[in-house]
């Protein structure tokens, strides 16, 4: 008995210095690790974790003008965006936005990608042509965009009188003036994703269409059966962060439209903006803000869920 | 592989074509700034040339502090997310600890936060830290970014591990790991970020309105915006001059590290 | 290589820190030029004024810094209205609050409500400073039970723009602008009929222009006599009253003499000058802009009111100039100080011409300056008499309550809808109930 004993005392020791060691090391470790994020860390927590719990605390309160809490309103905030046809409206413009201005962004920033892509002379310059409106803010794109529409002046309707069409009330007719923002946003969104596509398929193996063209496939078979397909994970990184780029879209919106006609371009961080500066309602821009997180994250988790499993990575 | 001149030809129609129509409104834009205001009121074709709407620009604000301002505003921004996102992403990639993962997911949700929604609790941030009016207010809000830490991390994904273990057996310490070897090895990731980081700063609008009562730390952005009126008639000439001012530094930006920045933006996307 | 790396990285930090550094030198030196302009006692104005406004202002200022050696007046535009007044209930109370700030008129019950301003009434007791040489008409808006909060400044009324030459055209009086809701009816449709490509009449989406056609009639926006004598529980208007408005337009849409310009009304203007409209309702504070820039003879004339109700007048539209609490003395004296600048003949008939706001003080109209514009542009004159044939009442009074710039959004939605085509009775109808349901959210959000 006495001789095994000590065995398995021996044993455990040793047990226990390996386990403290090994929490040792796995302390060591986080700590090095907390080392290198920390700066990030305080930073998120102050100017981004923060301010959104505060939105969420002051999502269930009224306000007065200074942002004070006053009445406490537990859901009611949130009860009355669901049923406010302003808000419901805002939420159905977001969505229509996305969808006016995402796939139209991809499909012609791929389009103008594919034609850079050619070894041509001069190649480097349109390159740099497409890219250029990455380089615009918002607030000059949205000048520039304003003067466009302009019913009198802008060009645009100067192109369709004279090519004997009727002018069209760009930014005052419900039914242009979402598309009227769209395009706005679209030419504002062409230069990054461009370059983001231009750089997926520079980095498509050239190998690919050598065998191609032994067995004399045509341009658009090559399209269709090559560049797409190995473009892929591109394509998931661009819509992603397209998507989340448009839901937060403001400042064309401010410029070009205020939310007009009738609330037609009304979007939800617009809504929000409203809520908060001009009416001075921080609970309920606060709830809706809380809605729009939400809204973005659901999207963003679908996204991953379906569209992922799906991407071809090389 | 050799393209036959018709084919050439097509794709130079279609090239020419595209640039026209997306530097269409910046070309508009420029002429429209050299030309008298009773020209574009009218809508016809520039009889005249003139510099009067850039002189009346720099006449009503003070445009080159704006810029200047503007100029150390991007500038400390885009170092900061250099650093911040650097080591951010090197403990993400290179560093094994206990809830890396969901430190991990937390960074990319704060990119979900729409920045409009949280703008007046981070006012009131800056207010309490006598921030405003300051360039630390203008900047420091901005230093963190999910969207640097990704790329960053995407990047030094494509380090080989042979190579921290190689350094380990050598005796070096995380840090100079990181300043010795991984920092060199992205220096195109590190660049696209630069260029990133200082086109999205330079261009914000809301947020130095905010956080600036005067024309001491006013970015360029905001000058635009007091160029246009609110009862008076605007004067297109000088507005479009004051969007040129504001477009010029950053298209010449643009043209220096394009080849860079769709370099690096790729690598962040694809692998 | 490892070189390179390691000097950069020490660039980025020394540059950093060089920053930051900075940061600190440049904020001391400003505070040194505080002290250095010494005995000078600094204020800092904020406002709303950008594009020609500003230019005026800030040529005002530099002549009242001018003009003594005491007082540095340091003009600090903040945005719009609405932007520069979430920002000062931010900062209020703080060292980054101005020493007085600019704010348009929908805002001054908010402003009151605040408790952060000093009532522009304490400086006018302690210097026996005469306020009533002042506009009348204006300073009724601005004083509430006989105490002034604030001192108004640029000041602006709705006046009708229109077309002389296209009436010429269309067999109308030039000479003659229709006064009625109902002869403008007419005026457009013979004007669309002698001209297809103009339309007869634009009215811009904007609550202020809906809210003043509202006064025009004697009615009042909200109820207890416009929020004058107690906190407001609903609108003041009957149903009469507010859809004779949306009628009137709906009847031009449907005659196809409407232009529709949303709520964007330097597109409007823009229209006029080419031509493409011949009447409009805008502000009078753009009046010598569009004369000045029209290649035809504008005529302005008086507000339009329906057909079976008398003229009552226009309320006062624009913004005026509060004191903040919680400064030092001296530096709101200084401020007081140039609120009275301000306010002199000389400086107001400046103002008056330099941008077409009204002049608070009716002495600045005998000014040469004024009396030449004038004599140059006639029209100029009609905003004047507009103003002062306006009937003293609750309703041109105005309107007080801290939901106004909600309010108006409301009614600017509903305009919009009827501008395309939308019923007059259901928007009519949403419009009411979403006003009544912001006071009703306004009230209770004040806790009480």
């Amino acid at each position: 008995m006495s001789m095994i004993y000590p065995t398995i005392e021996t044993n455990e020791t040793y047990l226990h210095q390996a386990e403290r060691v090994k929490r040792q090391n796995q302390m060591k470790s986080f700590l090095k690790g907390m080392l290198f994020l920390l700066p990030s860390i305080i930073l998120f927590s102050v100017f981004v974790f923060y301010p959104m719990f505060k939105t969420i605390y002051l999502s269930f309160f009224l306000t007065n003008a200074q942002g004070a809490t006053t009445v406490f309103t537990g859901w009611d905030n949130y009860k009355a965006l669901f049923v406010d046809p302003i808000f419901i409206k805002s939420v159905k413009n977001t969505f229509l936005f996305v969808f006016y201005t995402v796939p139209p962004t991809v499909i012609i920033s791929l389009i103008l990608a594919v034609i850079a892509n050619e070894k041509l002379k001069g190649i480097g310059f349109f390159r740099t042509v497409f890219s250029s409106t990455m380089g615009v803010s918002v607030a000059a794109a949205s000048v520039f965009w304003l003067y466009l529409f302009n019913p009198t002046m802008g060009l645009l309707n100067k192109v369709l009188e004279t090519s004997g069409l009727d002018a069209i009330e760009w930014l005052t007719d419900p039914k242009w003036a979402l598309i009227a923002v769209s395009a706005t946003t679209i030419w504002m969104n062409i230069g990054f994703t461009f370059l983001i596509l231009l750089g997926g398929l520079q980095s498509i193996d050239s190998s690919l269409y050598e065998s191609a063209d032994i067995e004399g496939s045509g341009y658009f078979y090559k399209l269709r059966r090559i560049t797409i397909p190995m473009l892929s994970p591109t394509f998931f990184f661009v819509i992603t962060v397209s998507i989340i780029n448009t839901f937060q879209t403001f400042g064309q919106i401010d410029i070009l439209t205020q939310g007009g006609p009738a609330n037609g371009t009304n979007l939800i961080v617009y809504s929000i903006y409203r809520e908060a500066f001009v009416n001075y309602q921080f609970g309920a821009a606060s709830a809706q803000a809380v809605v729009l997180f939400i809204l973005i994250l659901l999207m963003t988790a679908l996204q991953f869920k379906l569209v992922e499993r799906k991407v071809h990575y090389q | 592989m050799m393209l036959s001149m018709r084919k050439k030809i097509v794709f130079y129609v279609l090239l020419i074509i595209s640039a026209l129509l997306l530097a269409g409104p910046a070309i508009m834009a420029i002429v429209m700034s050299f030309m008298t205001n009773q020209d574009i009121l009218t809508g016809r074709l520039p009889t005249a040339f003139t510099i009067d709407n850039y002189i009346a620009a720099f006449d009503r604000l003070p445009l080159l502090q704006f810029l200047f301002n503007s100029l150390i505003v991007s500038i400390v921004i885009m170092l900061g997310q250099l650093i911040l996102s650097s080591l951010a992403a090197y403990a993400f990639v290179f560093l094994e600890f206990k809830g890396r993962d969901f430190l991990f997911y937390l960074f990319i949700a704060t990119m979900m936060v729409p920045f409009e929604a949280s703008v007046i609790p981070n006012f009131h941030i800056i207010r309490d830290l006598n921030w405003i009016d300051t360039y630390a207010g203008l900047t420091v809000p901005f230093f963190a970014t999910t969207f640097g830490t990704f790329l960053l991390r995407q990047n030094f994904k494509q380090i080989p591990k042979e190579l921290r273990e190689a350094s380990l057996i050598a005796g070096m310490g995380d840090f100079k790991f990181f300043l010795t070897v991984v920092l060199p090895v992205s220096r195109t990731s590190l660049v696209t970020l630069g260029i990133y980081g200082f086109l999205t700063s330079w261009n914000m609008y809301l947020w130095p309105l905010l956080a600036s009562t005067n024309d001491t730390v006013r970015t360029i952005q905001i000058g635009l915006k007091q160029l246009q009126t609110q009862e008076q008639l605007n004067q297109w000439g000088v507005i479009m001059a004051g969007a040129v001012i504001v477009i010029i530094p950053t298209l010449i930006l643009l043209f220096l590290g394009q080849k860079k920045l769709q370099k690096g933006l790729t690598e962040g996307a694809v692998k | 290589m490892k070189k390179i790396m390691s000097i950069l990285t020490l660039g980025i930090l020394l540059l950093l820190t060089a920053c930051s550094g900075s940061n600190t030198t440049s904020k001391s030196s400003a505070e040194d030029t505080k002290t250095k302009s010494g005995e000078k006692q600094v204020v800092t104005f904020w406002h709303s004024m950008s594009g020609a406004g500003q230019e005026t202002l800030d040529s005002i200022v530099k002549d009242f810094n001018h003009s003594q050696n005491k007082i540095q007046v340091n003009a600090e535009f903040q945005g719009t209205y609405d932007e520069a007044l979430t920002k000062f209930n931010a900062v209020a109370g703080t060292n980054s609050a101005p020493t007085m700030i600019q704010t348009f008129e929908i805002g001054t019950k908010s402003m009151i409500n605040s408790g952060n301003i000093i009532p522009i009434q304490e400086f006018v007791d302690k210097d026996h400073y005469d306020m009533s040489g002042l506009e009348k008409n204006i300073t009724n808006y601005y004083s509430l039970d006989g105490k002034f909060y604030s001192m108004p400044f640029n000041s602006s009324t709705p006046v009708m723009y229109y077309n002389k030459d296209a009436f010429k055209m269309a067999g109308l009086d030039p000479d003659k602008a229709p006064a009625t809701f109902e002869e403008v009816e007419t005026a457009a449709k013979a004007i669309t009929k002698s001209n297809p490509d103009m339309k007869g009449f634009a009215l811009q989406a904007y609550g202020w222009l809906w809210e003043q056609l509202l006064a025009n009639q004697g009615a009042l926006l909200l109820n207890k006599d416009n929020g004058r004598t107690d906190t407001p529980t609903k609108i003041g208007w009957n149903e009469e009253e507010g859809k004779s408005i949306f009628n009137w337009v709906k009847q031009m849409v449907d005659d196809d003499t409407f232009a529709n310009y949303g709520t964007n009304g330097d597109n409007m203007i823009a229209g006029f000058l080419s031509g493409d409209v011949a009447m409009f309702l805008q502000s009078s504070a753009s009046a010598r802009d569009v004369i000045d820039n029209a290649p035809f003879d504008v005529g302005i004339a008086f507000l339009p009111h329906p057909e079976d109700k008398e003229r009552q007048g226009v309320v006062i539209g624009g913004a005026s100039l509060w004191m903040i609490d919680g400064k030092p003395k001296a530096e709101s004296q200084a401020a007081w100080e140039f609120m009275k600048y301000l306010q002199k003949p000389e400086v107001q008939a400046k103002w008056h011409v330099g941008t077409g706001y009204f002049a608070i003080n009716p002495a600045a109209y005998d000014e040469k300056v004024v009396k030449d514009a004038w004599a140059e542009k006639p029209q100029l004159q009609v905003t004047v008499d507009q103003l002062q044939s306006t009937k003293p009442s609750y309703a041109t009074q105005g309107a007080l309550m801290d939901m106004l710039p909600e309010g108006r959004k409301i009614m600017e939605t509903a305009l919009e809808t009827v501008f395309n085509g939308g019923d007059v009775d259901k928007s009519y109808k949403t419009a009411v109930q979403q006003f009544n349901e912001a006071i009703k959210q306004a009230n209770k959000a004040r806790g009480k």
